[in-house]
């Protein structure tokens, strides 16, 4: 068990700078998320991390050891690979194993470890096979298998979901939290999916071009974005963003007037000059509300006469698209609104999540 | 229909594969049916011998009953002579009794064995280190060498041999017995080593890095991760290239009748099968046998590696 510490961790290969000075605090038994778009360049602090490459400055502290010069099999860090990386020549128990028989763990031990890994992985009937012969959901487990025996201080995820479809990522990412919950192990998980950042995470680091744009849990960070790229990044579907003008009694978007005084999630603006000030408006798609299923109140507002241009059935829910200052904004209602393409309905928008951001540098006002 | 097999096409095809394994097999049969056949049999354009005769295997293999030579009444007068000292006497009495294995087979035999088992043995080992680091190192003038190592490899040996030796006299190696020996083992690793790195290197290309991190998370050293996933993987290669050295040691003429020539104890096969072919003793059985017999260890050899040369052994191991 060990808590981890980046301390201004920078990565430059030849002269690309990927990772521009990170600064990061793991507590012990925390499940971390790296979330990002490519290339922003998540995996490489995880593999830094890993000891698979060396920071270009920067301090990496795992427990009390500072281990930037300590080689990746001195660290007591398990890895799961995106690819899986299992050993083809050797059957899937001395997969698992591979790592015990090196340290000469006593036999008995080796194997009361692996009956309890494989009943929990439910891979007992697998254990002869070579990875030849196994699909994806089960090479995954194997993988998974290989990095849990070990009982390592930390364990690392380098996108471990990617390559499977997507109801047995759905099946994995569970037991993926199942596991964790279970071992309380210090983890570090890397990954471009939203979804699995949401539901795994205790703690998420969205990274955006070799820095860290936020990092909060889950929640904070769906409903408090610090600026329109984590907006857009965290949630599906993502944000809308419209032109709106900021004035002193209410904000502006397309002829709508939304009384300023209920918009709890704006910072006050002291000095905005009678012709207000052009933002950008940030309104996640699930807060929007068909007017004749859903109450009006104090705090909501009510987009009248709004004209739908397409409709996207999801089952529970529908997509529904309409076009506010010339942007297209999507609005997700239940299934209860009946509504047809071309059709005029009164939209509500909970007052307090809607998000003003900074029209130049599109961070948060 | 794309890939439908016609009776035609079939035996076209038959018929062509056939062709092109006689056309590759018949010298080899040519060998071995001179070998079995009797003196007046040679003659005969048909491969099979009319009886079948092993005198010449068992020749060369030391397998007839020597022949005891008698001494000349005259020389055994010179030998009775009591003031003669000892050793002349054991000397003279050698040259007379001697029934020297006409072709001391198993020998040279021997000689080729350690010659190119053992210089393939090393060249497959720094092949491995070799490959290792041009292929997943990096470092200053790493595709130089790659680029020259082939480069090497394409300078015959013909323009070499003078000057190799001319080095080989002028610091003092050629001039004795294991001197020599030496040279001939370090030229063979060299010759063979080029191509042992190149194809082991292409090899590596293919084995994901990620097994060896895998292997390295797993608390092996880099060494280790080589030993315990790389090799093992590469099992059909290794043994494809240690095929490749062997055979060009054991077929090796060249070299061998500028360094060996002057001692006879040390020479191989090639050396000694061109020696039979000029000498008294060249009959067409015999030298077929020999012929014969210096194949065995190729094919056996081959039959043996194949067995490690199942390849896709790397399946399943990543995805992606």
């Amino acid at each position: 068990m060990a808590a981890i510490k980046l301390n201004n961790i920078i990565k430059n290969f030849d002269k690309t700078e990927v990772v521009k000075g990170i600064d990061l605090d793991i507590k012990d038994g925390e499940f971390v998320v790296l979330v990002g778009p490519s290339g922003c360049g998540k995996s490489t602090i995880l593999r830094m991390i890993a000891g698979l490459e060396q920071a270009t400055a920067g301090e990496i502290v795992i427990g009390e050891r500072v281990v930037n010069d300590i080689e990746p099999q001195n660290r007591n860090i398990a890895m799961v690979f995106q690819n899986y990386a299992l050993y083809p020549h050797k059957s899937v128990k001395e997969n698992i194993v591979f790592a015990l028989r090196r340290l000469k763990v006593d036999q008995d031990e080796i194997e009361r470890r692996l009956k309890e890994i494989s009943e929990m992985l439910q891979l007992d009937a697998l254990l002869d096979r070579k990875p030849a012969d196994l699909s994806g959901g089960q090479r995954q487990r194997v993988a998974m298998g290989r990095a849990i025996i070990r009982e390592a201080d930390v364990f690392l995820f380098d996108e471990p979901l990617s390559n499977l479809d997507s109801k047995l990522r759905s099946h994995m990412r569970t037991e993926i939290g199942k596991i964790h919950n279970k071992f309380g192990r210090t983890s570090v998980y890397v990954t471009h999916d939203q979804v699995e950042a949401m539901t795994l995470a205790d703690k998420v680091v969205v990274l955006h071009g070799g820095h860290i744009a936020q990092v909060g849990t889950p929640m904070e960070i769906y409903l408090n974005p610090v600026n329109i790229f984590v907006a857009q990044f965290i949630g599906s579907p993502s944000m809308n963003i419209v032109e709106g003008t900021l004035f002193n009694d209410h904000l502006e978007i397309d002829g709508y007037k939304l009384p300023r005084n209920k918009l709890t999630n704006v910072a006050y603006q002291s000095n905005i000059e009678g012709t207000g000030m052009l933002v950008k408006v940030g309104i996640r798609p699930d807060f929007f509300n068909d007017k004749a299923h859903f109450p009006a109140s104090e705090e909501t507002f009510d987009f009248k006469n709004i004209k739908i241009d397409l409709i996207e059935p999801m089952g529970f829910d529908k997509e529904v698209l309409f076009t506010l200052s010339g942007q297209p904004v999507k609005a997700r209602l239940d299934l209860r609104s009946e509504i047809k393409i071309g059709q005029n309905i009164d939209l509500l928008v909970d007052l307090s999540q809607v998000l003003i951001f900074d029209r130049e540098t599109e961070q948060r006002l | 229909m794309l890939g439908k097999k016609t009776i035609k096409g079939r035996i076209g095809f038959l018929l062509a594969i056939l062709l092109l394994v006689s056309f590759s097999l018949l010298p080899f049969a040519q060998i071995l049916s001179t070998s079995l056949k009797h003196q007046y049999d040679w003659g005969n354009p048909s491969l099979i011998p009319q009886t079948i005769n092993f005198d010449a295997y068992k020749e060369l293999l030391g397998l007839t009953e020597a022949k005891q030579v008698e001494i000349p009444a005259a020389i055994q007068k010179i030998l009775n002579n009591p003031k003669l000292p000892q050793d002349k006497k054991e000397a003279i009495a050698a040259k007379y009794t001697a029934n020297d294995n006409l072709f001391p087979f198993g020998k040279y035999m021997l000689n080729s064995v350690i010659f190119s088992v053992g210089a393939a043995t090393f060249s497959l080992v720094f092949s491995v280190m070799g490959a290792y680091s041009i292929s997943r190192l990096r470092f200053k003038g790493q595709v130089v060498i790659q680029r020259s190592v082939l480069f090497v490899y394409m300078v015959g040996g013909v323009l070499l041999m003078v000057p190799l030796y001319q080095m080989a006299m002028n610091i003092g190696l050629a001039s004795s017995l294991w001197g020599s020996a030496l040279c001939i083992f370090l030229i063979y690793i060299v010759q063979t080593l080029p191509v042992g790195m190149y194809m082991l290197g292409n090899y590596f290309r293919g084995i994901p890095f990620a097994l060896e991190e895998a292997a390295m998370m797993d608390g092996c050293s880099r060494q280790e991760a080589i030993i315990k996933v790389v090799l093992p993987l590469s099992l059909p290669m290794l043994a494809t290239v240690f095929i490749y050295c062997f055979i060009i040691g054991w077929n090796e003429y060249l070299f061998a009748s500028v360094f060996l020539k002057q001692y006879p104890e040390f020479h191989t096969l090639p050396l000694a099968l061109q020696e039979l072919f000029v000498s008294k003793n060249a009959i067409w059985d015999r030298i077929m046998a020999a012929s014969m017999l210096t194949l065995a260890p190729i094919v056996i050899c081959f039959l043996f590696a194949s067995r490690f040369m199942k390849g896709g052994k790397t399946d399943g191991g990543v995805k992606g």
